[in-house]
Formats: C-alpha cells, sequence, structure tokens
C-alpha cells in the first residue's frame, strides 16, 4: 500500500512537473488594458486608451491564435515587418496646452490623417515591394485608402531624420485622409473585447468623434526570440488618444470644468475585459506643487490628496504615484459590475491653473509667396517657455533640432536656396547646420526628402529656415477629382534628439505596460502643420477644345484649298458678264443670285417654269432632308446596337 | 488657262463654219479632265487612307485560339471522361468451376448496376476472376490487357479470415497484392472466402477495407453463386466506383477547392460571453496529431493549410428556447440558417490565402451561461448526436457546451477543453468535412443485397475514396475549364473593343495545353498526374478570366474615337465628296455638250 502511494506521489509530482515544463516554459498570448485621464490646462481633458497584445515566440504565428489578432499576425508574417506604426488622426495637437515635452504628446501627436511607417525584414531589394504589398493589404484591413502610398511618389526612405535608423524604412503619410468610424471599427475589431466589454465600452462613436482631436494608433514590433529555430513574438501596441470638452455646468468661468466618465463618454466601465491581464484607469493631475506632501504613506495625507480643498475625486484610488511635477492616481476597475458601474469622477472646487510641460521650441509652417508659379516654404522655431534646455556640447549651452521632410515632386525644392536666420540674424550653413541628407525628387518618379540636424544656441529666441520651389505641372491625368482645392504637403517632422521625455516615478510601477511605455526615454518630437500648395488646374475640357478648334481650322483650310484648286475663273468671269447684260430689278436679281448661289447652278432664264422648278427643288430638299435624317438614324442604330 | 483657252475659241470662231452651234447645249472640244482627276484621286487618298487610320485607333487583341476552346468543350461534353480501373475477384475455397463463365457473369452483373450514359469521372474497367479450391489449386481468367501482377495462387489461406481482426485481414490482403503497385490505373480487389467449417451459422459478412480491398466471408457459399456474383458486382460499383452514395447526391460544381487548387482551413473556437466562462483550446496539437494526416491523404486533390483563432463576445443571432423535457435549450434545424452571426462572428477571411483559395470555417460555438446546455434538435424531435450541421461550400459548426453549465465564481478564469472533448469535437470536424466532400461517415454502407461493413482510416479518407475524389476532381477541375474559357471567349468574341493582353492569350493557351495533358493522362490511368494537371488547367483559365487587365474595359469607345476625329474628317470629307461630285456632274454635262455637238457635226 505505501509503495502504492509512494508511487502515486511520485507520479504526481513527475506529471506536475511536466505540466510546468509543458505550460510554464510556454508563454501565453497577453492582453492589457488601460486608460489615461488627464485634465488640460485649456478646460479639455485628454483620454488615453491604451491596449497591449503580446504573442510569445511561436512557430505557429499566422496559424494558432488565442488572443492576438490572426489577421495581424498573417500581416508580419506574410510581408516580414519588423516594426510598424500607422496612425490615423483628426484635429491638430494643440502642442503649447497639451504639452510637448511629455511621453504621451511625443508618442501620440500625430500629424492629420494617415501616416505609415514600416521597417521590414527582408533583403534591401525587395524593401520596396513588401512596402507596397503591406499598404495594399492594411488598406484592405482597415478600410481606408492607404494603398495611395503605394506609389513611389508618395514615400520616402528616412536614414537618420527620422529617428530610426535603418535602411528597410519606409515612411509615407496621407494628409488628406478622412478619418472616421469606418476606421475605428476594424481596428476595434483586433481587440480581444472589441467594444464589448472593458475599458473599451467606452468608446461611443458620436462622443469620440466630437472631440478636437482624436489620433488611433498601432504600432507593433518584432521580438526576436534568440533561440534556434523559434520564431519571433510580437507586440501589438493600440491606442486611441481623444481630446474631450467636458459639458460647462460649473457657474464660475474661472473654475476648471468638473467631469466624470459618463458625462464625458455617455457610457460607464460595467466590468473588465476578463480577457485582460490588467486593466486600469490613470489619472493624472499636473501643476500640484501646492500640494506636495511629504510621506504618502499615511492613511489622512494619502486621503487628503484625491480629497482636498482644490478638487475631490469620486472614487478611492488603489494607489497614487508621484513624478516630479504631477500625481497619477491609479485605479482597478476589477471592482466594478453591472450593479456598480465605475464612473470616476473630478470636481474641481478652486480655480487652478497650471501649465504644461513645453517643448524647447514650438514649430510651425508656413508659404511664402504668391502666384502660380513659385513660392517658398518656411519653417518657424519659436522660443518656448520650457524648463529643460541645457545640453552642453563643447562648453556650450545647445539645442539640437532635427527636421524631417518630404516634398512631393510637384513642388520642386531648389535646395541651394535654403536659409537659415537665428534671432532674425541670416547664418551661413556652416554655423548651425550639423548634418544634412538631402535626396532631390524626380519628376513622376519619386518624392524628394530634406533631413537636416540644427544645432542652435539655448538662448535662441527664434530660428527660421526657409527654402524655394518652383510649383510643377501635372499631367492632366494625374490631377485628383478635386484639383482645385490646392495639393498637400505632409508634415515635417521636427524632433530633439537630445532631449527625452519620460515619466520618472519615485514608487515601484508594477506591472503596468502603459506606465512601462511612459517610463522609457523617448525623443521629443513634434509634427507641423500641413500645407496647402494651390497648383495651376488647367480646365479639364481642354483637349477637347483644342482638338475642336485645330481640326476646324484645318477642315476650313483644306476646303478652301480644294475649292481654289477646281476654280474655273474664266467660266466664272464670261457667266457675270452675261449676267451683268440682263438688267434686272435690284431685290428679284440679288434673290436670283442667291437661289443660284445655294443651288449651285447659273440662274434660270424662263421665269415660266420656276414654279415646276420650285417643286422639284422642294422634293429635292426633302429627299435630302431624308437622307441626312435616315443617316443620323443609322448612326444612332449602330451606335447603340454594340 | 487651256481649258478657258478652249473653250474661248469656239464662241470666237467657230460660229461661222457650224450655225448650228448653241454655246449653251454644245461644246467644240473635249471637257478637260484635271480637276476631276484632282478631285478624285484626294477623294481616292482619303478611302485608302480609312484602313490605315482604323488600324492606327485599332487596340490590341491578343489572338485566342477560339476553335481549340470550343472543341475542348464539345469533347468533354460528349465523351465523358473514364479512367481505366482494374478490377480482380478471387473465390477462395470454391470447387473448381469455369472461371471464364464466372467473369461474364460478374461482368454482366457490373453493367447492369453502371449507368448506360455513365457520368464523368467513372471507371472504364478490366476484369479478372480467380478461383482456388479447397486445395489450394487455381484457374484464372485474365483481363485482355492482361497487367504483369497476377494473384500468386495459394497466398490466400482461409482460415486468415475470421480469426484476427479486420484490420490485419487488411493489411494481409494488401501485403498479397502489394506486387500490383505502380500498376497502371488502379486494382480493386474482392475475396470471397467460402469457409469449410460451416457450424451452423448461416451469416455473411462482407467488409471493405481501408486500401483498395474487399472480402466477403461465409460458409457455404458454393450453392450461392449467383448471390455471390451480385454482391461483388455491387462491391466493384457501388463502392469502389462510387464510393458508397447516391447518384448524382452532391455534384461535382460542390467541390470545395479554391480555383487555386488550395483550401484554408479557419477553425475558430467562440466563446459567446467570455463573462461566464472562457474556453481556451490547445490547436496546435489538434493539428499535429489529427489534421496533419488528413492534409497529407487530401494532398493529390488540394493543399490545404489549417488555422485557429479564439474569438470571443460572440453571441448566435438568433434565440433558443428552454425544453422542459430534455432540461436544455433547444436550437430547432428549421432556425439554422439564422444561427451563424455574421455580424459578430469576425471569422475573418485569412490574409494569408491568395484571392482564390476556398476557406472552409469550422466553428465550435460555447454558449453563454444563458443558454446552457444548449442542443440541436432535428426536425423529427431528436436531439443531434454530433450537436452540429454543416452549410455547404461555407463549412460547419459544432456546439460544446462545457461540462456542467455552472457559471464560474465571480471572476471567470481560462479553461482548457480537455483532450477528451477535443478528441470528439475532431471527430465531428472530419465527419463534417468528409460530408462537404459528399461522403458519408457511417461505418455501414447497406444496399438491397446486405449490409457492409466500411473500415474507417485514420487519415480520414480511405483510399478507395481518395481515388474516387481524384476522378471526381479531374473531371470537375477539366469541366470548370471549359465553362471558364468558353464563357471568357464568348465574352471576348461580343466585345469587340476589349484590350486583350498577351498574358491572357499565354494563360488560355496553356491551360488548354494542361487540359489536353489531363485528359491523355486519364487515358493512360495517372490518377495524380491527371488530377495535378486539371489543377493547373482550372487555375490558369481562371487567371486568364479574372486578369485584372480585362477590366479595362476599353474606355476608347467608338464615341469618343467619333467625337476626337469627326470635327476634321466629317467637314473634309464633305468639302472632298461635294467636290469630287460636282466635279463628275459638270464632266458628264460637258460631256454630252461635246457629243452633242459631234453628233451635230456628224448630221451636218
Amino acid at each position: 500500500m505505501a509503495r502504492l502511494v509512494r508511487s502515486w506521489i511520485l507520479l504526481l509530482i513527475l506529471q506536475s512537473f511536466l505540466v510546468s515544463i509543458a505550460f510554464g516554459s510556454k508563454e501565453v498570448e497577453e492582453f492589457s488594458e488601460a486608460l489615461l485621464l488627464k485634465p488640460l490646462p485649456d478646460r479639455k481633458v485628454l483620454a488615453h486608451f491604451h491596449f497591449e497584445n503580446r504573442a510569445p515566440p511561436s512557430n505557429s504565428h499566422g496559424r494558432h491564435h488565442h488572443l492576438f489578432p490572426k489577421a495581424i499576425s498573417q500581416l508580419v508574417q506574410k510581408f516580414r515587418v519588423k516594426e510598424m506604426e500607422l496612425s490615423f488622426t483628426q484635429g491638430r495637437w494643440n502642442h503649447e496646452h497639451w504639452g510637448g515635452f511629455d511621453p504621451l504628446s511625443s508618442m501620440n501627436a500625430k500629424p492629420v490623417g494617415v501616416e505609415l511607417w514600416a521597417v521590414f525584414d527582408v533583403p534591401l531589394s525587395q524593401v520596396d515591394t513588401s512596402w507596397k504589398n503591406l499598404t495594399h493589404a492594411l488598406s484592405g484591413l482597415f478600410c481606408a485608402s492607404i494603398n495611395f502610398l503605394e506609389s513611389s511618389t508618395s514615400y520616402a526612405a528616412p536614414t537618420w531624420g527620422f529617428g530610426t535608423n535603418s535602411d528597410k524604412l519606409r515612411y509615407g503619410s496621407l494628409p488628406r485622409e478622412a478619418v472616421c468610424t469606418e476606421n475605428l471599427t476594424p481596428w476595434l475589431k483586433l481587440l480581444p473585447c472589441r467594444d464589448k466589454d472593458g475599458i473599451s465600452a467606452l468608446m461611443n462613436r458620436p462622443s469620440v468623434y466630437r472631440g478636437f482631436y482624436h489620433s488611433q494608433r498601432l504600432h507593433l514590433s518584432t521580438v526576436e526570440s534568440g533561440q534556434e529555430g523559434l520564431g519571433s513574438g510580437i507586440v501589438l501596441e493600440q491606442t486611441l488618444t481623444v481630446v474631450l470638452q467636458p459639458d460647462t455646468t460649473s457657474v464660475e468661468r474661472n473654475t476648471q470644468p468638473s467631469w466624470s466618465l459618463n458625462s464625458l463618454f455617455g457610457r460607464k466601465v460595467v466590468g473588465r475585459c476578463v480577457l485582460a491581464k490588467s486593466s486600469n484607469v490613470y489619472l493624472q493631475l499636473e501643476g500640484l506643487s501646492g500640494h506636495e506632501l511629504k510621506n504618502v504613506d499615511s492613511e489622512i495625507e494619502a486621503h487628503k490628496l484625491w480629497k482636498n480643498a482644490d478638487f475631490e475625486l469620486s472614487l478611492k484610488p488603489d494607489r497614487v504615484l508621484r513624478e516630479i511635477s504631477s500625481f497619477l492616481f491609479i485605479f482597478d476597475i476589477e471592482k466594478s459590475s453591472d450593479s456598480e458601474p465605475f464612473d470616476l469622477g473630478l470636481t474641481w472646487k478652486r480655480p487652478s491653473k497650471w501649465l504644461c510641460q513645453l517643448a524647447p521650441l514650438h514649430a510651425s509652417r508656413f508659404l511664402m509667396g504668391s502666384g502660380n508659379e513659385r513660392g517658398a516654404i518656411a519653417i518657424l522655431l519659436k522660443e518656448t517657455e520650457s524648463q529643460e534646455k541645457l545640453n552642453l556640447t563643447n562648453g556650450r549651452c545647445t539645442i539640437k533640432v532635427n527636421i524631417f521632410q518630404i516634398f512631393p515632386w510637384y513642388v520642386k525644392v531648389y535646395y541651394h536656396t535654403l536659409q537659415i536666420f537665428v534671432d532674425q540674424q541670416k547664418k551661413t550653413d556652416s554655423e548651425v547646420l550639423k548634418k544634412i541628407n538631402v535626396s532631390p525628387s524626380t519628376d513622376k518618379v519619386s518624392s524628394g526628402m530634406m533631413e537636416m540636424m540644427l544645432e542652435l544656441p539655448c538662448e535662441v529666441k527664434s530660428a527660421a529656415i526657409s527654402i524655394e520651389y518652383d510649383k510643377g505641372f501635372l499631367h492632366i491625368d494625374e490631377y485628383p477629382p478635386d484639383a482645385n482645392q490646392g495639393f498637400d504637403i505632409p508634415s515635417a517632422l521636427i524632433s530633439f534628439p537630445d532631449h527625452h521625455a519620460s515619466l520618472d516615478f519615485k514608487e515601484e510601477l508594477g506591472n503596468s505596460p502603459l506606465l512601462s511605455k511612459f517610463k522609457e526615454k523617448s525623443s521629443v518630437r513634434s509634427y507641423t502643420e500641413v500645407l496647402l500648395v494651390p497648383l495651376t488646374t488647367p480646365d479639364f475640357s481642354m483637349p477637347y477644345n483644342v482638338i475642336t478648334i485645330t481640326c476646324t481650322i484645318f477642315a476650313l483650310y483644306f476646303g478652301s484649298l480644294l475649292n481654289v484648286i477646281r476654280r474655273r475663273i474664266g467660266e466664272e468671269e464670261r457667266f457675270l458678264k452675261s449676267q451683268a447684260g440682263k438688267k434686272k430689278g435690284g431685290l428679284k436679281q440679288l434673290l436670283s443670285r442667291f437661289i443660284a448661289k445655294i443651288r449651285g447652278r447659273p440662274i434660270e432664264e424662263s421665269s415660266s417654269s420656276s414654279e415646276l422648278q420650285s417643286s422639284v427643288l422642294s422634293s429635292k430638299l426633302i429627299f435630302k432632308i431624308i437622307l441626312v435624317a435616315g443617316a443620323a438614324a443609322a448612326w444612332q442604330y449602330f451606335s447603340t446596337d454594340k | 488657262m487651256e481649258e478657258i483657252s478652249d473653250q474661248l475659241n469656239p464662241t470666237s470662231d467657230t460660229s461661222g463654219i457650224m450655225p448650228e452651234f448653241d454655246p449653251k447645249t454644245m461644246r467644240s472640244t473635249k471637257p478637260g479632265l484635271k480637276r476631276l482627276f484632282i478631285t478624285t484621286s484626294v477623294l481616292f487618298s482619303f478611302l485608302l487612307g480609312l484602313p490605315f487610320l482604323w488600324k492606327s485607333v485599332e487596340i490590341y487583341r491578343s489572338p485566342l485560339p477560339f476553335h481549340d476552346i470550343d472543341s475542348l468543350s464539345d469533347q468533354i461534353e460528349s465523351t465523358p471522361l473514364r479512367f481505366h480501373c482494374h478490377f480482380h475477384a478471387v473465390f477462395v475455397g470454391f470447387p473448381s468451376t469455369d472461371p471464364d463463365n464466372l467473369r461474364s457473369q460478374i461482368q454482366d452483373g457490373i453493367n447492369q448496376l453502371t449507368h448506360p450514359s455513365s457520368q464523368c469521372g467513372s471507371c472504364d474497367f478490366s476484369l479478372s476472376v480467380t478461383i482456388q479450391n479447397s486445395d489450394e489449386q487455381c484457374s484464372e481468367t485474365l483481363a485482355y490487357n492482361s497487367s504483369t501482377c497476377s494473384y500468386r495462387c495459394g497466398v490466400i489461406k482461409r482460415n486468415v479470415f475470421g480469426v484476427g481482426l479486420d484490420d490485419s485481414v487488411d493489411e494481409s490482403l494488401n501485403d498479397v497484392f502489394s506486387s500490383c503497385s505502380g500498376h497502371s490505373g488502379k486494382m480493386y480487389s474482392v475475396v470471397v472466402v467460402n469457409k469449410e467449417n460451416a457450424n451452423g451459422e448461416d451469416e455473411v459478412k462482407a467488409v471493405v477495407g481501408k486500401r483498395r480491398h474487399a472480402w466477403i466471408v461465409g460458409s457455404g457459399l458454393e450453392e450461392r453463386y449467383g448471390d455471390m456474383v451480385a454482391r461483388v458486382s455491387e462491391i466493384f460499383v457501388k463502392v469502389f466506383m462510387n464510393s458508397g452514395r447516391e447518384e448524382d447526391s452532391i455534384h461535382g460544381e460542390f467541390m470545395p477547392v479554391g480555383s487555386d487548387g488550395r483550401i484554408v482551413l479557419s477553425f475558430s473556437l467562440l466563446n459567446s460571453n467570455p463573462r461566464d466562462w472562457v474556453y481556451d483550446w490547445d490547436f496546435q496539437r489538434i493539428d499535429e496529431t489529427f489534421l496533419a494526416p488528413v492534409t497529407k491523404a487530401l494532398a493529390p486533390i488540394a493543399n490545404i493549410s489549417v488555422e485557429s483563432q479564439v474569438l470571443y463576445h460572440t453571441p448566435k443571432s438568433s434565440f433558443s428556447s428552454w425544453d422542459e423535457k430534455l432540461q436544455s435549450y433547444i436550437f430547432r434545424t428549421s432556425d439554422l440558417p439564422f444561427f451563424v452571426n455574421s455580424n459578430e462572428w469576425h471569422l475573418d477571411t485569412s490574409a494569408g490565402a491568395s484571392g482564390r483559395s476556398k476557406i472552409l470555417q469550422f466553428v465550435v460555438y460555447i454558449p453563454s451561461g444563458g443558454e446552457c446546455p444548449l442542443h440541436l434538435q432535428l426536425s423529427n424531435g431528436k436531439i443531434s448526436k454530433t450537436n452540429g450541421f454543416i452549410s455547404p461550400m461555407w463549412g460547419g459548426v459544432i456546439v460544446w457546451n462545457p461540462g456542467n453549465c455552472d457559471k464560474d465564481s465571480e471572476r471567470p478564469i481560462r479553461n482548457k477543453i480537455s483532450a477528451q472533448d477535443l478528441e470528439q469535437i475532431v471527430e465531428v470536424f472530419l465527419g463534417q468535412f468528409r460530408q462537404l466532400f459528399g461522403f458519408k461517415s457511417e461505418a455501414i454502407y447497406t444496399s438491397g443485397l446486405g449490409t457492409y461493413k466500411i473500415l474507417p482510416s485514420e487519415r480520414g479518407f480511405t483510399e478507395w475514396e481518395l481515388d474516387f475524389l481524384s476522378r471526381k476532381h479531374t473531371c470537375f477541375n477539366l469541366h470548370s475549364c471549359s465553362t471558364t474559357l468558353g464563357s471568357l471567349s464568348r465574352l471576348v468574341q461580343s466585345l469587340p473593343r476589349m484590350i486583350i493582353k498577351d498574358e491572357i492569350g499565354e494563360q488560355v493557351k496553356y491551360s488548354l495545353k494542361a487540359a489536353k495533358l489531363a485528359q491523355s493522362n486519364v487515358s493512360l490511368g495517372g490518377y495524380s498526374s491527371s488530377a495535378s494537371s486539371s489543377r493547373d488547367a482550372r487555375s490558369l483559365a481562371e487567371n486568364a478570366f479574372f486578369h485584372p487587365s480585362i477590366m479595362s474595359v476599353s474606355y476608347f469607345s467608338y464615341e469618343h474615337c467619333f467625337a476626337v476625329y469627326s470635327p476634321f474628317f466629317l467637314p473634309v470629307a464633305g468639302h472632298i465628296v461635294i467636290a469630287a461630285l460636282r466635279e463628275w456632274k459638270r464632266y458628264k454635262q460637258e460631256k454630252a455638250k461635246y457629243l452633242k455637238w459631234l453628233t451635230r457635226k456628224k448630221t451636218a
């Protein structure tokens, strides 16, 4: 008996060991959801949804999946994508009021329309084909015209200006793409809970699209497993950033508007997505320096943090994290249920004002010049009230600025006209320009690209870069349907490689993908406005007009030439002479001449036979008319019968 | 100038000579031809230019072999494809009789059972019969096109049958006939064993094996020759030739193979409400252990790939009702069209599949807590045993109820479907998959003469079923190829302004070539080679028909052509034609005048 028991135990141990091998070593696909809420200084509220889906390294990618979307995995497998980011944005990020020096803005402030970049894991010669196939696949997947990025005139291969240094990187953007629900629905389809459950249930379409800014982003990267014979893992990060205006019911004008999730979105969270490993809601409050508390540990102090004279939260946070200039309240929505929905609210009691962190320089871009022939593009960098500027190189405080810009080929940029002004003073290239890389455009073949690195002194007030261009002519086939609207020049990317934005928490973070993302150092970047260049648009009926006019002239010339050739001058003169002999009443003669002209034969002598003649004439005329009508009918018949 | 002077002369000085000359109606000189010549030459040069203009606005059309296409479709219509099969009947333990007589009897029996107008993909058989008496001496008659592979007398021992399992009998029979492998066409054999020891039981057992063999075992069979002959011919025709299906139960058009010869099996596990419970499966293991042999076995017919996913929040689209008697929720078969919820089931067409692959969806539906257990009720009121259904050409659905329909406590955890349950599910899958191909999944085939036990294969399909499939598939492919090419040729002929690129012409050419090759392979008896070349023929034909350039149905239409060219040619042509007519008329007139003058001169 004892032996039996022992063997049983042995077996059990062995079994558990085997099970632990089978399941422990094999990682599983993981999904997590998070929502970050942040009141903005200009009485708006930012909501940032963050979903992360991880597929561990496996050989069965694209074939067997449990949580990870099959479509994305197949995309990665088929086109050998190493890293990719796709964003759909509507509205412009307000760098002055919504922040320019935090990870949130540098990662999620995107240019208007669609932006796509991808790094491939294929031989260099196949990168372009992979890119083209990828754009087509994505446009099918996301119901957008991403396939317009297929043509070589619409994308570029940045070398260092974009931030990722790889020669297998391709970048393209479509500023004019309209973003709406039809793009959000396929995006949501990639989430295991879609918008049925969990935090994503908040995405009420009317309230999301009523916002001032929304940007949905999909970022995927492959993680090499390092093991021989095992494929790579995939991390899929999906974010939706919305800036909303809470309904202002507060009487006082100065206080920030109070809000709750229900008032912002019209919905409440009734439970977490059961498939998510973690589902948290974060509330970030900036500029609470007045409440700098020494020890958060004590219960009363902590309580003071979320219920004080300035503001009050409707729920008790599970944790509070402190950052240099902000507090982060963490709520776990696990406890919420149908009967007790999670509805976080923030009530302001006193007027409060704060400033958000700004990028070292504020960038804007505009067009100069007038007319349809030439112009100039100017990028203006202005000083901000940013705190962090210092970057000492060779004992001098400098700010490094990277500018990455794509020009469509019909904007023919003259790179020698590049001028740089620092504090309204023209500087030579060697003074401020550290590095520049230019790839000129080829007509109808490829777009132009400019990458440059400036090194400006810290005390700079303003810096301007201008470059002149000629407007090209497009072939009549190349104009889009609404050619008179003008053509878009994609946003320029301004990045500060030496400035890194990250949230530096004093406490231990725990396992939260969103916070660990924020903790990573990311270089500060911002996109400029999209420019609208009016080009000369032709009259699109022009080819037909030209054809008709030239043909008519040719026909006239040809006809008259033929008439001249077969003219008999002597005969006509004799005829006129004989006519002159017979005097008639002026009017009658004119009439008879006119008739003669029409009939093309000499004037009849006898007036007696004119009656008969006219009847013959009328019958002939009728015959002619019938002939013409018959020809027309035949033409009609043959042309429609096909 | 000359003409004018010519005309001037008669009026000036002929009045004296010819008193009757009337300048209005007569002329003394021959009318000139110069202007007429100029105008007509211009007219003719225009007319000559017309063909060149026509040629210049012509669009490129690659010449298609219309005649060959027509002849191919005629050929396929008129003479159905017949494969060569070889049937071999072995009678063991029978007293020596004339094998030729027996052979003609079986032949008659087979001919009776086959339709006179045999459908496409049937067998063109040859038959050989061997009789082995109890002393293990043989008398045999071989088919006309006698094969090298013949049955070695005495190899089959009577006592093998009925002792061991059917599977081992099948294996031993395979060893006996293994020398026939590599034989052109396939050889099917039926062994009739007359057992000696008739210990009262009069039961006759008939088994069809996994390979290409069947056997009938019984005692006292020598008295029932006629019955045996009928049963042997029935096995040949109904089982081996028609694979046990009813005549035309499923047409060849329902062959669920994509036109590029690929099938994607997409398995989805649907958790209709993950708040109640969440189930996951280890599909990779299923794929490796159960599905890999099946996909390998079907490789000559289609290139099959397998993928799986788990989806959540996927309710079905219609409601079920609670049945008190059965203590379960009931979904009637009449409501099945409303089961699949295409709004919420994002089964996703696979991005890995190319455009024309066939995707078969297999769905395991786990009902939510509010409708558990869920059972499908047949129209006769019984509960479906498999709890699943198929939709031809789409796939199948299985409802799987979690063991006990108790909700998990508060927080649902991710359960795994147990291995036993998964195996059951896979069995139903395989049955559904076979059904999509038109096979039955019962282990017993019943006909008028008795029942036959059919041994199931672990690969899902037995060899004789695969043979049947490849025969049908070849036939279906060739048929579809010919109809596709036929429609292409009709389309091309009906649209004279359609651009046809060279690629299309090439594809049509190669498709015809592959179809010809398939036909010749069929007559040679090469099953897999004919199947693969027929697959090529079909996919090439489809490629030609769906070539992207075929959509560019020339927007440069006749109307456009007319609009561009008429502003020049219409006025100019008007001028020229009128001028030529005038000149011609004038020439006739003047000539008449001249003739008149001539006659006047003559009479004078």
